[in-house]
């Protein structure tokens, strides 16, 4: 694409990414505005508050890019899936499953690439296995995902337990040397490939464009001649299979290991969906929501130092501007969801 | 067009809500407390008055992931630092990570910032953290709580407890109340084959085999490792088979696990199979269940909190490993004050529906009615001898060493897991 021919094209969407921008900084400040006064009548210093979250996270940039790298690919999870059509709330047990396959590959072959293609591929068959469910038995993949979420939880708690204890330390399983592990900055790296080979993947490939198709209307794919459960499928696959490569990135990169008590894995596939949605379901967005929101989730952390405030005030804050900033989007793709199903 | 139309009511709206917010945020800041010039400088006040006077020595304690509310090493971390700011005039300040991941980053830049004059952190999933870190800052002082990196650093206090002293204490109580309901046998429902766990082993079975020696009854010790810490469902196994085989006391050193243990002795007794107890560790656990949960075995993290700040205060600070001992305090057996702290913060947090005086109630009266006198004697007379110094329980290096210790005690030779001392 030549640099003019990316003028006339910005040119031609301009009305759309203004509303876009507008819709967004309107959404930012409602968000914090109504945080700002729960806060305030809490009796805590709303704009203190702020700054403590929002200059606390970038102050440490590589622990910025460490925690940035699972959520972009979890975001991606979710907004992937979205594109044909499915809620795939299960990003959180594709991570998971994408942590072990990750932290044993590269464990027991001492090659780092091969975890990370294992933790794709663990990712990709549990994120498959939940649309198959769904494709071929019908089963609402929200209701499937929200279960195997907790078979994988267990199973890998059991797994850790029963089979890849450290002997050294009781809360944890086998770790990677620190020869064998990346840094945080290169995890951050491989986790923007990652979401720039899904960009090219869904907009630049038949598969992609087949995807699309049908999640904007399946009946439409169905008459081009192409079968649209197929592209649920792919889609949960794909989307399963970057969750996974984002849990083996965190085990590789940033946790060396999963803790018994999986607290280094936890909440990272829930965090998704809202990355997913702040980022509009773009996998250039996504980048910068997940910053973002690995921006407050770090800053948070120091409120309670700084303020005296109890953590749950932090996280207060996070879900009001979250759902403030994702509101008017979901709402929207919601809306055309159920419009589409119930045709 | 039709949209050119929303986009300029669009840019009305925010134009409007950017005044609104401005006016609200001018409002917010005006009043004393709540703008950030004026808490600088009022900070910077404090500070200016406090270097003048006395330098004012700033604390950070670091949870454990989850944080307070977990009515153990978390609440009595909050409790040892908030008696340390009351009575050494401490400034204390407190941190919860969010998971094992951030413990690293945020232990790193603290230490960076050097504003605090200790870092203390609570529980062994800092150990790591620790040890990539304490080496890089000379400067920052740092104590870790019930775990140790195994490196000796000047700057690093690693405080550990003298488990065997209480295991003993509650061994001695758990064969009396044994003895008290008709039977022969106590048991245990440890976690993990690790090396703090052996501490208790040995100090339950010293302490059972202690009040054989004093009052001639045999007692035998069920000993049982779940291989877990965290599965409630293998902890009420274990204390099932336990109970099935005669145990009428059984003590819980397995974290999560041992709850389900609590929960088996509660169906023992309402099922009427007979009576039975149990006994919590760590903190306070009574609250869970006083009818059954008769004793708890007392880590106090809230003594090892205080003595680590303490030691920065009076300038009595020397890096390496200290063992907290029933001598200091940092182990024994919950009194019913603990109880009441405990069952307070479980009201609090809503993990009961009774008050702290009812449970302080029901503890008190169990502990009337199936503790013999003549146990708490037995009790306290050890109890003397071990914080007299007169003697020293091993702490065993190897496996080896650890099994050797048992046999010897299981044949009822108590003397071999003394360090230092003899009983007779």
């Amino acid at each position: 694409m030549s640099i003019t021919s990316l003028v006339d094209y910005l040119k031609a969407r301009k009305t759309e990414y203004i509303t876009g921008a507008m819709e967004v900084t309107l959404s930012a400040i409602t968000g914090f505005f109504i945080a700002g006064i729960i806060l305030q009548s809490m009796g805590y210093n709303a704009l203190s508050i702020f700054n403590i979250m929002i200059t606390g996270g970038v102050s440490d940039l590589s622990h910025l890019a460490g925690k940035s790298a699972p959520l972009v690919m979890t975001g991606l999870a979710f907004s992937i899936p979205l594109m044909a059509g499915v809620f795939n709330i299960g990003g959180e047990s594709q991570l998971y499953m994408g942590a072990l396959a990750g932290l044993v590959g590269t464990y027991y072959s001492g090659n780092i690439l091969i975890g990370l293609v294992l933790g794709f591929l663990a990712g990709a068959f549990w994120g498959w296995l939940m649309a198959a469910l769904r494709v071929y038995r019908g089963i609402n993949e929200v209701i499937t995902a929200i279960m195997l979420n907790w078979t994988a939880y267990y199973f890998i708690i059991y797994l850790i337990i029963k089979y890849l204890p450290n002997p050294e330390k009781p809360y944890m399983s086998i770790q990677l040397p620190q020869s064998e592990m990346l840094s945080m900055n290169t995890t951050f790296l491989l986790s923007v490939l990652g979401a720039l080979a899904a960009y090219y993947i869904i907009y630049y490939t038949d598969l992609g464009y087949k995807m699309r198709v049908s999640g904007f209307n399946p009946k439409t794919a169905q008459y081009s001649g192409f079968d649209p459960s197929k592209s649920i499928l792919f889609s949960m696959a794909l989307g399963g299979g970057l969750a996974g490569f984002g849990g083996a990135l965190l085990v590789i990169g940033v946790s060396s290991g999963i803790d018994t008590t999986m607290t280094s894995l936890y909440g990272l596939g829930f965090t998704g969906i809202g990355v997913g949605l702040l980022g509009r379901n773009h996998p250039i967005g996504i980048i910068f929501s997940s910053l973002f929101f690995a921006d407050l989730i770090i800053g948070g952390q120091w409120v309670e130092l700084e303020t005296g405030a109890p953590p749950y005030v932090s996280d207060t804050i996070i879900g009001i501007i979250v759902i403030a900033l994702s509101a008017p989007y979901a709402y929207k793709k919601l809306v055309e969801l159920y419009r589409l199903r119930r045709r | 067009m039709n949209k050119k139309g929303l986009s300029q009511t669009g840019i009305a709206a925010i134009i409007i809500i950017i005044i609104l917010v401005g006016i609200g945020a001018y409002y917010f800041s005006s009043p004393g407390k709540g703008s950030i010039t004026t808490t600088t400088k009022t900070t910077s006040q404090s500070m200016s008055t406090a270097s003048t006077t006395s330098k004012k020595i700033k604390v950070a304690v670091l949870f454990d992931v989850g944080g307070r509310g977990d009515l153990s090493f978390n609440d009595m971390a909050y409790m040892g630092a908030m008696e340390a700011a009351k009575e050494l005039g401490v400034t204390v300040n407190f941190l919860t990570p969010k998971s094992t991941t951030d413990m690293e980053p945020l232990l790193r830049q603290l230490s960076q910032s050097g504003q605090y004059n200790l870092l203390v952190l609570v529980g062994f999933l800092w150990t790591d953290a620790l040890n990539r870190t304490a080496g890089d800052f000379p400067n920052q002082k740092y104590a870790l709580i019930d775990s140790t990196t195994g490196v000796v650093r000047k700057n690093e206090v690693d405080i550990l407890f003298r488990e065997q002293e209480s295991a003993s204490l509650v061994g001695v109580l758990a064969a009396g109340i044994a003895h008290q309901l008709g039977g022969n046998t106590v048991g245990a429902v440890a976690g993990m084959d690790i090396p703090p766990l052996w501490k208790f082993h040995i100090g339950y079975l010293f302490g059972v085999k202690y009040y054989d020696l004093k009052t001639g009854n045999k007692v035998n010790v069920l000993w049982q490792y779940t291989g877990t810490f965290g599965d409630t469902q293998k902890g009420y196994e274990t204390g099932m088979q336990m109970l099935q085989q005669g145990a009428k006391v059984i003590y819980g050193v397995a974290g999560l696990t041992h709850l389900g243990m609590f929960d088996a002795v509660a169906d023992w007794n309402q099922k009427g199979y007979g009576k039975a107890f149990a006994i919590g560790e760590d903190a306070s656990q009574e609250w869970y269940n006083p009818h059954y949960i008769i004793l708890s075995g007392a880590k106090r993290v809230d003594t090892a909190v205080y003595t680590a700040i303490k030691m920065v205060v009076d300038g009595s600070w020397k890096g390496g490993i200290k063992v907290l001992g029933l001598k200091d305090n940092g182990v024994g057996i919950w009194d019913l004050n603990g109880v009441k702290y405990f069952a307070q913060l479980a009201y609090d947090n809503h993990k009961t529906n009774l008050t702290p005086t009812e449970i302080v109630n029901i503890v008190k009266e169990m502990r009337q009615k199936y503790i013999p006198q003549q146990a708490w004697n037995i009790m306290k007379q050890l109890e003397e001898q071990i914080k007299s110094g007169q003697i020293v329980f091993k702490t065993p290096t190897s496996e080896e060493e650890y099994n050797s210790i048992i046999q010897e005690l299981e044949k009822g030779n108590l003397n071999a897991a003394l360090e230092k001392g003899t009983v007779s």
